[in-house]
């Protein structure tokens, strides 16, 4: 029986193979599912064809969707023939769509040359429309600047520049308050989508306003509704931030005993409360902060912490496994907290959970109860972001050229997907302001909270 | 749905208003100056047949703003206005204000602002009227970067400095006036921060070095020294800047006392405490000092102020505020950085300019003839006007209703409209404003000619500007020098070799003689 050891193929004059193509399996198989890869690949070369055609007229390019077509018509006639030269023909098209990749020398046909993550796709320019309040245009750009980050930050940030369009708000004749202000705000929000995709903290607080502006009442004067939802919108941030970021801090603090070693990373905001309040209580710890490229947030952390006075060590994330072995505690915060009891939170903190589990630390989640959502999130993949290679620097650089050259290679790609998921298998316990739960029990957190709906 | 209905119902809220000053151009003379009691106002001066003040307006209409505060001398109040009510419909409020000022007796700036300082409730952006922006640069970016730094930093204002393209040295006589020479600056590249300006009173006190405060240097420990960057004068600020203005009144100057002024705030001590306050109100403006406090990019400010204390006094470890983070706190407006952020623009492909001295104005009427294409005009009216023999080369522009005769040479220039070539005459590298008369056989060289001037037969003019309305007689020959009208009502001699200084008389007026209307 042929084997799928076969030559490179010497007609289709291609570059080498791209590696790592399918280890020899059986080669009908190989060949149905080839047909089918090979055509969705065609299918996407010629859509990517077509808008270079578009694009660039420069002969150049017009010559290598020529004679990529050519290939690639060439390559199903190969498929169908024997078996033995199905390799070559998945060689072929995996040349011709690394020819297409590597002709295209514009962003656009870059990014869709995207293999992994395409679908989050990278944040669009905003388009700035007249309708938009310029407190939410300037909010719009702290976000897409990364100027304001964080579950915690973002959410407080969107809420208080919400208090300022409601304050500016006027109901036009012949409309109530509690079903117009909706559609005036619909179009800032989007807006702010677009600057940024939203953060699951912002989602849950802008449907509980949702809720409040249609409970409002509608023989309320303007002014007093207006002051009403000012006024919910504060005790939100107050008791489900502030008030909760208090109650955690006790509750993890008790946690905390003199003499241990907490290993924490990137930079949460209640992981810094809570080891700055355990601190001025008086307990003696030390910290290890764990750090990790593109956004470097542990250096801020570490700034804060040793100003005042805690004793911190800081490394980054692939030197985690020589100090697990002296922590006692693992602290992180969230993004967002799921059904399954899964965490989402910066990339890296599944790692760290995970090396933690290993080594029998105990792995301690710090996040209040308006982070909870109620989807279930298996892995990292489906749902996720993409930080802008611009604003981040991805490689150590010395020289201000370095970045430019390296987003202008084109068989270089950079990626810095901003989360991952942390399964509930890692997780000793979540402390919340309504207790210390353990992760297989999170979906009773609404219901502890006596409510249906969070 | 009625969406048109729901979206203007809504207050407009302004969020920047834009303060344009017009001022008389005392560098632009004699273009500048009055033509026979007619004021010629700097603003209105053509670059390339468009009045100068279109490109900021432009300029401003694209980034958004609508609303504009025009601010210009009594004396050209009404040109300006009349210019802006007739041209094309543009979808800014443009607002003209008059302002007291004479030719002799000029205004500063800050004077101006803090006259106006009851028009302006927002955050606002100056703006000259003769800056002419690359296409490369938006306002948008620079008004994006205020609004980012503003909220998340403290920043008082942003302004913008480019790289002016220089010509080779020699080429432009020095009659025309001196050459700007650029300031030098210290700026911060990493974060975009503008650091110390060297103003003309520094140089006075020492005119060998720079002096910089080692606060500066401790904030900002690696910064780039540059003095081959203009000012453009275009500054974003915020509505506090003004009162901190009314507190300084002996300033004259944005650009060379008033901004130099601002950027030593951020870091002179001294400064900071007594005009903190005033600089950061914490009244009516949003404010995002919690979500900041929580923000996982970013120290605190007042960390900063406090390590900042810590290391001058002793070295107290204990010595912590850790920022608290209920919400009563967020009034302290203390944290912000005050800093001036500032977009430096190095682009040499496509360049910015001021067209406030005689060299830019030559110089940007150059640059958009080598866009420009001259091609035989499309209405039959002036096609007929200009005869099938002229040579006019394609890097010209030739306005409307101007006629030119034959055997006429016109390469790489500018003429206005109305005008009026004779035979024979040979044009080169110069720009003529509207309604100029040439008579046959002058030749013309590298000259910029007011309007309604008039040059007389066989006349030869080389690097000269005349004023508007000068007369130059037949067979008068000149030679880098300022015409002015004012030499020939006295009636003074012709005399040549004279240096540059406007003691030349002749007037070599070319009054629009074909059309007997006269546009403002």
């Amino acid at each position: 029986m042929p084997s799928a050891v076969v030559p490179l193929p010497e007609a289709a004059g291609q570059s080498s193979a791209p590696p790592g193509t399918l280890p020899a399996k059986s080669q009908k198989q190989m060949t149905k599912a080839e047909r089918r890869e090979m055509q969705e690949r065609q299918r996407a070369a010629k859509a990517e064809k077509a808008t270079q055609n578009q694009s660039k007229n420069s002969p150049k390019s017009s010559n290598k969707p020529a004679q990529t077509s050519k290939e690639g018509a060439l390559a199903p006639r190969r498929a169908s023939k024997a078996a033995d030269l199905a390799p070559k023909g998945f060689q072929g098209a995996g040349g011709q769509s690394k020819d297409v990749k590597a002709s295209g020398e514009d962003k656009s046909a870059h990014t869709r040359g995207l293999r992994i993550f395409s679908h989050f796709g990278l944040p669009k320019p905003t388009a700035h429309k007249g309708e938009v309040h310029p407190t939410i245009v300037r909010l719009g750009l702290q976000f897409s600047e990364f100027k304001i980050t964080g579950a915690n930050a973002r959410c407080i940030a969107t809420l208080t520049a919400f208090k300022t369009v409601i304050q500016d708000y006027v109901t036009p004749p012949n409309n109530t308050l509690s079903r117009h202000l909706m559609t005036y705000l619909s179009p800032q929000i989007s807006y702010l989508v677009s600057a940024r995709p939203m953060s699951v903290t912002m989602g849950n607080a802008i449907r509980q306003l949702k809720l409040d502006i249609s409970g409002t009442d509608i023989d309320l004067p303007e002014q007093d509704a207006k002051d009403a939802l000012c006024d919910k919108i504060d005790t939100y941030i107050r008791d489900r931030i502030i008030a909760a970021d208090q109650v955690i801090e006790e509750t993890a603090g008790n946690k905390i005993k003199d003499g241990d070693a907490i290993l924490t990373y990137a930079r949460s905001s209640v992981v810094e409360k809570v080891l700055l309040a355990a601190y001025a209580d008086g307990k003696q710890f030390t910290v290890t902060v764990v750090d990790s490229r593109p956004m470097l947030e542990g250096k801020k952390l570490l700034e804060v912490l040793s100003f005042a006075g805690i004793q911190c060590t800081y490394l980054l994330l692939p030197a985690v496994g020589s100090v697990i072995t002296e922590i006692s505690m693992v602290l992180v915060g969230a993004h967002s907290l799921h059904s399954n009891g899964a965490v989402f939170s910066r990339a890296g903190t599944a790692l760290v959970a995970m090396m933690a589990k290993q080594h029998l630390v105990p792995v301690v989640v710090c996040c209040e109860t308006y982070k909870f959502s109620e989807t279930v999130q298996l892995d990292s993949f489906t749902r996720n972001e993409l930080a802008p290679v611009e604003l981040f620097n991805s490689f150590p650089q010395n020289k201000q050229q370095d970045l430019s050259s390296l987003s202008d290679q084109p068989n270089l790609q950079i990626l810095n997907p901003l989360y991952d998921l942390t399964p509930p298998s890692s997780i000793t316990a979540v402390v919340t302001e309504v207790g210390v739960i353990p992760p297989s029990s999170i979906s009773s957190i609404p219901l502890a909270l006596g409510r249906t709906m969070l | 749905m009625d969406f048109s209905e729901t979206t203007s119902s809504q207050p407009d809220i302004r969020e920047f208003v834009a303060v344009v000053l017009a001022g008389f151009g005392n560098e632009l003379s004699p273009l500048s100056s009055g033509a026979g009691g007619e004021p010629s106002p700097k603003a209105l001066l053509p670059i390339a047949n468009q009045p100068m003040l279109d490109f900021p307006l432009a300029w401003l209409e694209q980034s958004g703003i609508k609303d504009v505060i025009l601010i210009c001398p009594t004396a050209h109040r009404q040109a300006i206005s009349h210019y802006i009510h007739s041209s094309s419909s543009t979808s800014l409020r443009i607002d003209v204000h008059p302002y007291e000022e004479t030719e002799d007796l000029s205004v500063g700036t800050c004077a101006i602002l803090r006259h106006f300082t009851h028009l302006i409730q927002q955050d606002f952006v100056i703006l000259p009227c003769d800056f002419v922006p690359p296409p490369s640069l938006p306002l948008s970016s620079i008004l994006n970067k205020f609004r980012t730094e503003s909220i998340s930093d403290g920043c008082m204002s942003t302004a913008c400095w480019f790289a002016p393209r220089r010509s080779e040295q020699g080429t432009i006589p020095d009659e025309w006036g001196q050459y700007e020479f650029s300031t030098p600056i210290v700026y911060d590249p990493v974060t975009g921060t503008l650091l110390h300006v060297d103003t003309p009173d520094d140089v006075d006190r020492n005119g060998d070095e720079i002096e910089l405060r080692m606060s500066l240097l401790t904030r900002y420990p690696r910064t780039r020294l540059s003095s081959n960057l203009q000012d453009s004068h275009v500054y974003v600020c915020r509505r506090s800047v003004l009162d901190a203005l009314a507190q300084k009144p002996t300033f004259d100057s944005i650009r060379e006392e008033f901004m130099p002024w601002l950027c030593k705030v951020q870091y002179q001590r001294a400064k900071r405490e007594r005009y903190g306050s005033v600089l950061t109100p914490t009244t009516n403006t949003l404010n995002q000092n919690v979500a900041l406090r929580h923000s996982t990019t970013g120290a605190p400010n007042d960390l900063f102020s406090l390590k900042h204390h810590a290391s001058l006094g002793e070295k107290n470890v204990a010595y912590s505020a850790p920022p608290s983070p209920t919400s009563d706190e967020d009034n302290k407006g203390a944290d912000a950085s005050l800093r001036v952020g500032v977009v430096i623009h190095n682009d040499s492909s496509e360049y910015a300019a001021r067209a406030n001295t005689l060299h830019s104005l030559l110089e940007l009427n150059r640059s958009f003839l080598t866009k420009a294409q001259w091609t035989l005009p499309t209405d039959p009216k002036d096609r007929a006007l200009i005869d099938p023999k002229a040579q006019i080369s394609s890097d010209s522009i030739v306005g409307e209703s101007t006629r030119v005769e034959e055997r006429t040479s016109i390469k790489r220039s500018v003429i206005g409209k109305h005008c009026m070539v004779g035979k024979m005459a040979k044009i080169v590298g110069c720009v003529l404003l509207d309604h100029c008369v040439i008579e046959e056989g002058a030749k013309l060289d590298n000259c910029i000619l007011g309007k309604n001037t008039r040059v007389g037969n066989k006349a030869a003019l080389s690097w000269c500007i005349t004023q508007g309305g000068y007369e130059v007689e037949a067979g008068g020959s000149y030679k880098n020098e300022k015409l002015e009208i004012s030499d020939w009502a006295a009636g003074g001699t012709s005399s040549e070799g004279n240096d540059g200084t406007s003691e030349d008389d002749e007037e070599e007026e070319e009054g629009a003689e074909e059309s007997g209307e006269s546009e403002d």
